[in-house]
Formats: C-alpha cells, sequence, structure tokens
C-alpha cells in the first residue's frame, strides 16, 4: 500500500516571546530567526504511518510509505530525520511562493504530485498548520482527486491491500468506518503518537539519503486558484480583573464574595 | 537502637507542628528521589529506601531543632530546596531518614542598593528574587536554566552557575556572607564584608557542602547593575570545536569579559540551531554592561574572531530571541514527562571542566567512545558553556531511546554508563569530574581520584563537622557498607 504523507514544517510559533508579536502592514509576523518544526498533527501523522510500517509484517501488506512537503525553506534538518525514520522517499516541492493562505494551490499541486508523479493508494494530511490555520487543504485535495475523505482521524487499520478500517471523531462521539483506497485521511488529534525519535546509527545510515528536490514550476498552477487579498485580525480578547489579596485565601474568599456567593444562592 | 519511623514523625510534630510535616506515601516516594531518576519515577517505580517524613520549616530555630534532633537520634537528614537537583543529591540513601524542606522559607529579607548586596532566606526563588533586583535596575548576574525552579538554599549548597558567569562568576563569586546550621544544632554567621584576610575562608565550607555539613538558611548575595539596553549579541558557525576553544581562550586570556561565551559542537548544535547552522560548530557571545565596555568587548571578540577564517557571522537576532526559551519552568518538566513516556527517549547529561591545553582531547576521546561503546543514542553532543583564564567546562548532552530494559534499568545501561566513560577520561587527562551539578550520590565513586591527597582534608571535613553521619550520606562521600 503506498503512503503519501504531507506535512508542513512551519516556524515554530511557540518560542516567539510576546515583544515579538508584531504583525507588519502585511498582516506578518518576522519569524525569520525561529527554528522551524512539525506541527502535531502533522507528528502524529507521520507516526502512524511508521507504525502501519512496523506493522506490516502482521499485516502482510507491505507499506511504501513516503513524506512529501511543499517549502520555501529547506527545513533539512527535518526530512534528513525523516529518511533516517526510514521513509522510503522524502520528497520536497520547492516553491519561492507564499503559500501559507492558499490552500487550494497546494491542493493543486499535491493532486498533481499523485497523478503524475507517484500513484498513491493512502493520502496523510494533519489537521491543520500553525501558519495559515486553514484546515481545508484535505479537503481540496480530496476533491481534487475524487477521493473519499474523512477527517479528524485518530485510528487506522491496515486490513488489506486495499483496505483500511479507520476511527474518527464526530461531534459526539466516535465512528470505526471500513474503508476502500484510495482515500485522503485527515489526521486530527491523536493521543499518544509523538513522532519517535532516529537514532544517530540509523541519522549516519540512512539520514543523508537523497531527498528529491521537485518544483512548483513543474506543477503549473492554473489561474483559478485562489489569490490572497486581505487578512483581517478578529480581536479575542476580554475583559478581565485582577483580585487583590495577601493570600491565596484571602483572594478566594473576595472571588466567593464577589462573584460566586449570589449565583450559588440562586441555585 | 535506631528510632522508629513513627517515633521520628512524633519527634517532628512536636518541632514543627503537625501542619508542617508531611507522611503522605506518594509524597514521601518523591521525596527519595529528584530528576536523577526520573524515568523510573514517571513509570512509578521507587526502589530507595523511603524516607519517613518531609518536614517543611518555617525558620532558623526549627532547622535547629530539627536537626539537633537528628544528630542526637542517629537520623539522616536530606536538605532540600526548590528539588531540582539532578545528581542524586536528593536520593534518601537510608531508610527514615528526615527530608528537610526549607522551601517555605522564602522571604526576600534586604535588598541593599547602596551597599550593592541582597539577602534572602533559602527558599527564596532567584527567580522572584532577581525580578525584583531588575525592577529596580539591578541583577543578581545568576542566571541557570533552572532559574525558575532553583532556591538560593540548593543554588549555594550545589556551587550552581548561570548563563552569564564568565562575567559574574559562578555562586562562589556571588556569595557574601550566610548562615546556616550544623548538626549539632548550632547556628553561625558568617558575616557581608567586601574581603577579609582572617584565616580561610569559610564560607567555602557551606558553599557546595550539597547538605552534607549543614543546611543554608540565610544568604547574602552581590547584586550588579544591570543594563539590558546595552547588550550585544555576537553568533557564529565554525567547522571545528577545537578553533572554538582557541578563539574562547583567546577571548579569555586577552582579558574580555563577555557575559556569555558559549560553544557548540554540531550535533548539540542542530538541536538548538539546526535553522542556520546545518552540520556546524556554534560560537556565542553576549557582551554587556555600561556602554562603554560592552562596545568595546564586543568589538574586541570581533576582531578575534574576524582572524579565523573558517567563522561565519550570523544574524545576532537568531542569537538574541534563541535566549528567550532557554529556562526551564514547571510547565517544560511536565512536558518533558509527556514526551519522555511517549517516545522513550531519555535525555541526560554529565559537566566537566579542564584547562585549555586538555579540553578538546577530552571532548574527542569521550565523543567517541561513547558513541563506539553505547547503545541506542539519538544525539550525542557537547558545549562549552563557562570559561575561565586557565580553562573551560564541557556540557555533554546525549539522549538515547530505552529499548529492552526495564524502567529500574535505565540508568544502568545508558546515563551511567556514559558517565563512567565521560568521568574516567576527564580525571584521567587531569581534568575535573563536576563542573556545576555537584557529585550528588553517582559520581561518589570516583571522589578519590577526583580529589588525590586533598581528600583528606574533604574527609576531615564530614567526620568534624558531621561526627555522627547524619547529612544527607551518600552524598559527595560515598556510603561505607
Ligand atoms: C532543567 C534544569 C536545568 C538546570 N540548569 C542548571 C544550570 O544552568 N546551572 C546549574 O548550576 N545547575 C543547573 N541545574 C541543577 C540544579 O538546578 C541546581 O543544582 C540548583 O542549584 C539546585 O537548587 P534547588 O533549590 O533546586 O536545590 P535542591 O534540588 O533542593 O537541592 C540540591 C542539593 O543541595 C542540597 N540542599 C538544598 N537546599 C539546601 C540547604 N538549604 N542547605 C544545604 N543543602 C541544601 C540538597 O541536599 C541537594 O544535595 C539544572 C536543573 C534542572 C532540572
Amino acid at each position: 500500500m503506498n503512503i503519501l504523507v504531507c506535512f508542513i514544517a512551519a516556524p515554530d510559533l511557540d518560542k516567539l516571546i510576546e515583544e515579538d508579536w508584531v504583525i507588519d502592514k502585511d498582516l506578518q509576523i518576522d519569524t525569520s530567526f525561529l527554528k522551524p518544526t512539525l506541527n502535531s498533527y502533522d507528528e502524529s501523522a507521520i507516526e502512524i504511518a511508521l507504525r502501519l510500517s512496523d506493522a506490516s509484517q502482521k499485516t502482510k501488506v507491505s507499506i511504501n510509505h513516503k513524506a512529501l512537503t511543499i517549502a520555501s525553506t529547506p527545513a533539512t534538518t527535518i526530512l534528513k530525520t525523516l529518511n533516517a525514520l526510514r521513509f522510503k522517499q522524502v520528497v520536497r516541492i520547492d516553491s519561492q511562493d507564499d503559500f501559507r493562505f492558499r490552500p487550494g494551490a497546494i491542493a493543486y499541486i499535491l493532486s498533481q504530485y499523485v497523478l503524475k508523479h507517484a500513484t498513491q493508494d493512502v493520502l496523510f494530511l494533519g489537521r491543520q498548520s500553525t501558519v495559515g490555520e486553514n484546515a481545508k487543504t484535505h479537503l481540496l485535495v480530496a476533491e481534487r482527486l475524487g477521493w473519499p475523505c474523512i477527517t479528524q482521524v485518530s485510528g487506522i487499520e491496515v486490513i488489506d491491500e486495499n483496505h483500511l478500517v479507520v476511527t474518527s471523531q464526530v461531534d459526539d462521539g466516535q465512528i470505526r468506518q471500513k474503508i476502500q483506497t484510495p482515500c485522503v485521511l485527515c489526521i486530527g488529534e491523536v493521543p499518544n503518537t509523538f513522532m519517535r525519535v532516529p537514532t544517530i546509527k540509523d541519522r549516519m545510515l540512512y539520514g543523508k539519503r537523497p531527498i528529491e528536490i521537485l518544483s512548483t514550476t513543474d506543477f503549473q498552477l492554473p489561474d483559478e486558484t485562489e489569490e490572497l487579498l486581505d487578512l483581517k485580525v478578529i480581536s479575542h480578547e476580554r475583559h478581565g480583573i485582577f483580585i487583590e489579596g495577601e493570600t491565596p485565601e484571602q483572594k478566594a474568599r473576595e472571588l466567593y464574595k464577589m462573584y460566586l456567593k449570589e449565583r450559588l444562592e440562586k441555585i | 537502637m535506631p528510632l522508629k519511623r513513627k517515633q521520628i514523625v512524633e519527634a517532628l510534630y512536636n518541632i514543627a507542628g503537625k501542619d508542617h510535616v508531611v507522611t503522605d506515601e506518594q509524597i514521601l516516594k518523591e521525596s527519595s528521589v529528584d530528576r536523577f531518576r526520573r524515568f523510573e519515577a514517571y513509570h512509578g517505580v521507587y526502589s530507595l529506601p523511603m524516607p519517613a517524613a518531609v518536614v517543611y520549616v518555617k525558620n532558623t530555630h526549627d532547622v535547629a531543632a530539627v536537626i539537633k534532633f537528628a544528630n542526637e537520634n542517629r537520623v539522616n537528614v536530606v536538605p532540600r530546596t526548590g528539588h531540582s537537583a539532578t545528581e542524586g543529591g536528593l536520593e534518601t540513601a537510608l531508610e527514615n531518614s528526615i527530608v528537610l524542606d526549607g522551601s517555605g522559607m522564602n522571604q526576600i529579607l534586604a535588598i541593599d542598593t547602596y551597599n550593592m548586596q541582597a539577602t534572602v532566606q533559602c527558599g527564596a526563588s532567584l527567580q522572584e528574587l532577581d525580578d525584583r533586583l531588575r525592577e529596580q535596575g539591578y541583577t543578581t548576574g545568576h542566571s541557570p536554566q533552572s532559574k525558575p525552579l532553583a532556591q538560593l538554599g540548593g543554588l549555594v549548597a550545589t556551587r550552581s552557575i548561570g548563563q552569564f558567569s564568565t562575567l559574574y562568576g559562578g555562586i562562589e563569586d556571588m556569595v557574601v556572607g550566610l548562615e546556616a546550621v550544623f548538626p549539632d544544632g548550632g547556628i553561625t554567621r558568617i558575616k557581608n564584608v567586601p574581603r577579609r584576610a582572617a584565616g580561610p575562608d569559610i564560607r567555602h565550607v557551606i558553599i557546595g557542602n550539597e547538605g552534607t555539613l549543614c543546611f543554608i538558611t540565610e544568604i547574602t548575595v552581590k547584586i550588579y547593575k544591570y543594563f539590558p539596553e546595552n547588550n550585544q549579541f555576537l553568533g557564529y558557525t565554525l567547522d571545528n570545536m577545537k578553533t572554538g576553544f582557541e578563539i574562547l581562550r583567546e577571548v579569555m586570556v586577552n582579558g574580555y569579559r563577555p557575559s556569555v561565551a558559549r560553544l557548540y559542537d554540531p550535533e548539540d548544535g542542530a538541536y538548538h540551531f539546526s535553522h542556520f547552522a546545518e552540520d556546524r560548530c556554534v560560537l556565542i557571545f553576549v557582551a554587556e554592561g555600561v556602554k562603554p565596555i560592552a562596545d568595546a568587548t564586543a568589538t574586541a571578540i570581533e576582531d578575534i574572531v574576524d582572524r579565523h577564517d573558517e567563522c561565519v557571522k550570523v544574524d545576532p537576532k537568531l542569537i538574541e530571541k534563541w535566549f528567550a526559551h532557554l529556562n526551564w519552568d514547571p510547565a517544560n518538566l511536565a512536558a518533558e514527562k509527556v514526551e519522555i513516556m511517549e517516545t522513550k527517549n531519555v535525555c541526560n547529561t554529565t559537566e566537566i571542566s579542564a584547562n585549555w591545553g586538555i579540553i578538546n582531547d577530552i571532548y574527542e576521546v569521550c565523543m567517541q567512545r561513547v558513541r563506539n561503546e553505547i547503545p541506542d543514542l539519538t544525539l550525542l553532543g557537547g558545549h562549552s558553556s563557562h570559561s575561565y583564564l586557565n580553562g573551560t567546562n564541557l556540557y555533554f548532552v546525549y539522549f538515547y531511546n530505552v529499548v529492552d530494559c526495564k524502567p529500574e534499568e535505565e540508568l544502568t545501561k545508558y546515563h551511567l554508563a556514559i558517565k563512567k566513560i565521560i568521568v574516567e577520561e576527564t580525571i584521567k587527562a587531569g581534568g575535573s569530574m563536576c563542573h556545576h551539578h555537584g557529585v550528588g550520590k553517582h559520581r561518589t565513586h570516583w571522589i578519590q581520584k577526583e580529589y588525590g591527597s586533598s581528600y583528606y582534608i574533604l574527609k576531615k571535613l564530614k567526620s568534624a563537622f558531621d561526627p555522627n553521619n547524619i547529612m544527607n550520606m551518600g552524598t559527595i562521600i560515598p556510603l561505607e557498607k
């Protein structure tokens, strides 16, 4: 089974201190000094693919897992790590454009990659990147490929060459479905799927294997993919009050008196 | 006849009050270890003797009463403040120990900006003290990575050091005076004077004692004027550690005092700086102080580095912004636990020091041996972060995947096996096996080799001040079986 994990390495915004959250006139923040990192959804997607490969002896279905990113920065360390984790192939589609708010363009490139460069059975995409936060790339890819898409995936089992059992979150619960490939799976919150760490030996043996480099220019984007015109910040600020007091007890008492007592009495 | 647990607890109730004595089983388990055994602890495995109780003391008199009681009844006492120790210094080596916790003695007693010193109780948080000082334009100059966790008592007891040590020194250069309680229950104060030549400097009996001679109750440290607006950040990538050590040496022997002078090898560097230093060493400097000094220091360092062709300068912003996340707070510890439990990928460190003439050899032989002899490593690197006129330190950092072993076997299979290589190679070359974490309980095996003929002085100190062997037994000096 050919599995393509599509991921993005983005600046580690957790490392941006408050004073550096300065939004310029194009609504951009300077993140040039931040190390690129994987978001938790992509990490889960990668780890799940590796676990399916680990399980292939048991399932008797051989897994051919590839990892692909569309990136303007090399993020070489991450790509080398994926090589060291023994992905069969690691691909970087080099881009000089800013794709952060263009999920349609990314979806177009990914679908073209699958159709023209390397046939796949399953695509894994993390739910959402930390930059852009579009949360729709997976749906757009599925639409372009004409494949079913399951969102909020939290578990995958391989049944045979053409079937998977997929667990996903829905509003009020979980569903397990047996589905036929090809399909697009959007990986949501999956507990216990931190990406494993390759050993130094594996990094030396496999980490330096060549990375396949393509360019977005290989995928001539049609004019109809979207173009970013404007961004607006929605303020989520809330009114807050500091409760003063010498000790935690005093503060708790004050909280009770001012905000809780009356409400509790009404119950 | 050793006292029974119940008798010890009763006595502690009488001294400190029931509210200040904890005997909850889980707390006792957690109090039997420190960060050294965190992998076992994460798995709920506690293999050491259980303490009888943790007593949270409120003042020096309580401390004295507890220690006096312990001394009279031969009960082992493990002093504790911030609980951030990394080398087993907080492990309870003997059954029914008393964990004497000073974290509640957390007052900042005085900030004297005329005489440039601050006095605090042992449980004062370094972060709080430094924040308070910075609000007024001063600083302690002490900034270990554990600044949000550690407290002044522990920081002094371990001879800790911070990121800005090349300018401000280690804690031993900052401490002016102290108050401490010795095993006979006597309270000792060393007064706060700029210098004196009235016999040996007895502060050093207390500084670095790791709870094996006395309990530190109060500390006075120097304070410095703080000029963050003048800070200059410099960063370079380079090919070789050897060149990096040479540059550090040139900076130091020419008398420049950047607050930060750090050199990372490619592996350790990749962990922090992969976005600009792929497979390269990284050299970092910060010049600080009043503007003329900060400027002159930065210019001189740039001149020195410029003479080495392999150095490539990087955007100073990359360095400046990196510092913002270097320190560890409780949230980092919690996140680390989750990550380790999921990945079984554990990080540990060993820090040593040596003169310029041998530091690179130690680096090379340790890297080679650890890489060849230890399985399942995922990262092995090192950096120098504290330089002196005559040498520097090396902080080896290693991550490994815990494979095919029980939680209680992790230390022997990995961390201790690595530590052994580093300590033995360092001592063999003539360096010191402990740069700033203290000896704790897991480097005691080599303490005689570390001291050579001067071990006599150390042993005498222990037998003179703690004749009944009640202070943190098994720390610095090994337990005699
Ligand atoms: C994430 C992390 C980063 C760290 N970074 C640094 C660093 O940059 N530099 C550095 O030097 N260290 C570092 N450390 C080690 C540790 O923070 C220091 O050793 C610190 O000095 C311990 O202070 P504490 O208050 O936590 O002491 P504790 O952990 O409570 O105790 C440490 C030792 O001191 C003894 N002790 C504690 N209080 C007293 C007292 N009042 N009287 C006598 N003995 C006492 C204890 O018995 C024990 O042996 C780091 C630790 C962690 C977890």
